[in-house]
């Protein structure tokens, strides 16, 4: 795979898993799917393990792009990246990040 | 606070810390060496972890009780550990 | 001195960053540019504007330009104070070097030419120094100042402040209070983990502008942390000269025995020989890279002992695949072409070293986290300036209350470094497409320009910031947001004007160095076009409410 498109699918990931753990936590959950209570207990698990997950696939690919000390500079970089991110779309628009918890959408009373 | 109180709790930590360094970087160099590290690695090894400290003993100066104490221990402490670490040297190869 | 330790913190990370903060930022902002140093001299010197090039060859066509090199004039009337009796009409030349890099189009030429009869010092030499254009060995005009590698890249380090190594010493010092100021805003940060990405841009002035500020330093506090840790233990030897003072025995015995054991001559025999083909030497060399599994292209060339029986050819590797700066040399005999040393992998100690200082310097062909790189430093430099849009907006209205001008003269200062350093920036690069392009001096010129322009800001924020006093908004901000928009796209138009590398251009030949710095500006120009405009809107909306005063919450008031 040509290394640009590894480093997007990097980026993807990174911002994604940055997102989920925000979401797991009760003010940005609330902010985001405009409810009263924040995620209960499982569902804040579940946001965890899946922003983790999602990050160490950054990771992973960002191994396959690049030799291994330039990779841990590009993931850590993407996190710093994707943290300032995340907070800048939680504080203008914070309901575009609604449908990264559509999994648990049912499960929530809201 | 009174304004030659801050300027010698600043002139403390500032020149304080630098001198503290400075002896702690000596001081290093000169056990490194007795150790059998190559010069040019002990001043590399030194230089990595020289300015940690200078930060620690900068941070303590401001947080200590007394300015006292500081002008003592990194004033001090940096006069005692580049001496201890100049005679080191001066002690014939063995 | 203070009741708790987390109110000595907080006394430190305010006034200490206060104070430091003016020079940090500069050092910030700069060393964001310099991570593009190479890009913006393309733009600056439009002659340079053609794609990289590997290492010419030496022998076709180096060899010859090196012989007609002369020292630089200024050198030489300088060397003529030095010695006993006339120079001689032609100088030695005792080495000479060759230094390329991946983003570098033309080729930097260096020489040591040895100077005779000086009492005080057998070793003296002058220098030369030619830039070619490596595709066909013509000579570059020397005197366009590179903007970006040789102003913009020693502001970063030392304010292009040389006197007495000044400049170094400052930067040093702001170095050691970043990394203070990022210890002790985290232990003065309440809730750290919980507002990691909390930003509340609708919540009155302090807490909005604080918010930014934690956010900018927190998420990237490894990076600011690591380039203020990196960028002290590069300088170390000259914070702490103990191998020029008090170990210098140990020292010299140390790199004496060294260069034994190395085996290469450290002095010239005395007796002529021609040098054998270096081109065959840089075969052998990136033979035996690629046999070890690091191939790659000559960076550094250098001969040493020129014309002599006892001369060497070093060749170090250019490191644009990792971030440890790997020099891997090769050293090779002049006179015949064989290789003398190899030299051996570095120990650990100076393998850690060598990457935290390429972790800092960037040798690495990666343009993804160059970019990054640059992100980071201007997230250093938000955080830097919501610091003082903080300190002065909490203390403004207490100050006017009292009376006293505190505020006035922080938040004066702070304008005059942070918009002002952007009309100095903008001004240089205008001035570089305005002025003659034949004007003798036209490098001190571009340079005035710059310190001029600032001087001009500076006097406008501290003519400007009377209303900071009733604890209104300085209309110095709008206004030099608007100076900063102007100048951007001026720059733009007369890169346009003066050499016809308009973007759509530059665009379709994908030529980056110029594309990338004219959308940058366009970027930067329109991003201080709106901000100009909403702070105009905000000065309005803040004198009609001059009488109600922002709601204090716990951090606020005692950050």
């Amino acid at each position: 795979m040509p290394k640009g498109l590894l480093l997007t699918l990097a980026l993807l990931c990174s911002a994604g898993g940055i997102a989920w753990l925000a979401l797991a936590m009760e003010v940005h959950w609330q902010q985001v799917r405009a409810s009263a209570a924040g995620p209960d207990r499982r569902t804040a698990i579940g946001l965890r393990v899946l922003g983790g997950a999602a990050l160490a696939v950054s990771f992973g690919v960002c191994l396959l792009a690049d030799h291994v000390t330039m990779a841990v500079l590009v993931w850590v970089m993407s996190l710093a990246a994707s943290a300032l991110l995340v907070a800048q779309v939680l504080a203008w628009r914070p309901r575009w990040l609604a449908w990264l918890t559509t999994p648990w959408a049912e499960r929530q009373s809201h | 606070m009174r304004r030659i109180q801050i300027v010698s709790r600043v002139a403390a930590g500032v020149l304080g810390g630098w001198s503290f360094t400075w002896g702690f970087v000596v001081l290093g160099i000169a056990l490194l060496l007795a150790a059998g590290m190559p010069y040019a690695d002990a001043q590399t090894l030194l230089y990595l972890v020289a300015f940690l400290v200078y930060l620690v003993v900068f941070c303590w100066s401001f947080a200590a009780a007394s300015t006292a104490r500081v002008w003592l221990v990194l004033f001090g402490g940096g006069a005692a550990m580049t001496g201890l670490g100049w005679w080191m040297t001066r002690l014939p190869a063995t | 001195m203070f009741p708790t330790f987390r109110l000595s913190m907080t006394w430190l990370h305010t006034w200490f960053g206060l104070v430091l903060g003016y020079v940090l930022i500069v050092v910030f902002f700069f060393g964001s540019l310099s991570v593009f140093d190479r890009e913006i001299d393309r733009w600056a010197i439009p002659e340079t504007r053609f794609a990289p090039q590997p290492m010419s060859s030496f022998d076709t066509m180096l060899a010859p330009i090196f012989a007609r090199m002369t020292p630089e004039a200024d050198e030489l009337q300088a060397a003529a104070k030095r010695v006993r009796g006339p120079l001689p009409a032609t100088l030695v030349p005792m080495n000479w070097g060759a230094y390329t890099t991946h983003r570098d189009p033309v080729l930097s030429l260096y020489a040591e030419y040895a100077v005779p009869n000086n009492p005080d010092d057998p070793d003296d030499h002058v220098h030369g120094h030619v830039t070619i254009d490596p595709r066909n060995g013509r000579l570059l005009p020397d005197d366009r100042l590179k903007i970006g590698s040789e102003f913009f890249y020693p502001m970063h380090y030392g304010l292009n402040l040389t006197w007495k190594d000044l400049g170094y010493w400052i930067v040093g010092f702001a170095a050691l209070v970043m990394l203070a100021a990022l210890v002790s805003g985290v232990v003065i940060h309440r809730r750290i983990f919980r507002e990691l990405f909390t930003f509340r841009p609708r919540k009155h002035v302090q807490r909005s502008t604080l918010d930014l500020h934690n956010l900018t330093g927190v998420v990237a506090l490894p990076f600011h942390f690591m380039f203020a840790l990196t960028g002290l233990t590069v300088f170390a030897s000259i914070y702490l000269p103990v191998s020029e003072t008090l170990l210098k025995p140990q020292a010299m015995a140390a790199a004496m025995a060294d260069a034994k054991a190395k085996g290469l001559p450290f002095k010239p025999a005395g007796v002529q020989a021609p040098l054998a083909s270096v081109d065959a030497m840089v075969v052998e060399a990136k033979r035996r890279w690629a046999a070890r599994g690091m191939p790659g292209e000559v960076g550094y060339l250098y001969v040493n002992h020129v014309g002599d029986r006892n001369s060497y050819v070093t060749l170090y590797r250019a490191g644009s695949d990792r971030v440890t700066l790997v020099g891997q040399p090769i050293h090779f005999e002049g006179t015949s072409g064989r290789v003398l040393l190899e030299e051996p992998p570095p120990s650990a100690v100076a393998g850690v070293n060598d990457f935290l200082t390429g972790l800092h310097l960037q040798h690495f062909e990666h343009w993804l986290l160059r970019w990054f790189y640059v992100f980071g430093g201007l997230s250093g430099c938000l955080c830097i300036a919501t610091g003082f849009i903080f300190f002065v907006e909490k203390r403004k209205r207490q100050h006017a209350k009292a009376g006293t001008g505190g505020a006035r003269w922080a938040d004066a200062v702070a304008v005059a470094t942070v918009t002002g350093m952007l009309v100095a920036t903008l001004a240089i690069l205008v001035a570089n497409r305005l002025l003659p392009a034949e004007m003798a001096q036209r490098g001190d010129w571009e340079k005035a320009s710059f310190w001029g322009a600032w001087v001009i800001a500076a006097v406008h924020a501290l003519w400007r910031s009377a209303p900071v006093r009733d604890a209104r908004l300085s209309p110095a901000w709008a206004e030099q947001c608007g100076a900063i928009a102007a100048l951007a796209f001026a720059a733009v138009a007369l890169n346009w004007i003066t050499t016809g590398d308009h973007l759509v251009r530059t665009l379709g030949e994908r030529f980056w160095p110029v594309a990338g710095l004219d959308l940058a500006l366009l970027v930067a120009g329109a991003i201080a076009a709106m901000a100009a405009v909403a702070l105009r809107r905000r000065a309005g909306v803040a004198v009609a409410e001059t009488g109600a005063a922002a709601p204090d919450d716990a951090e606020t008031a005692n950050a």
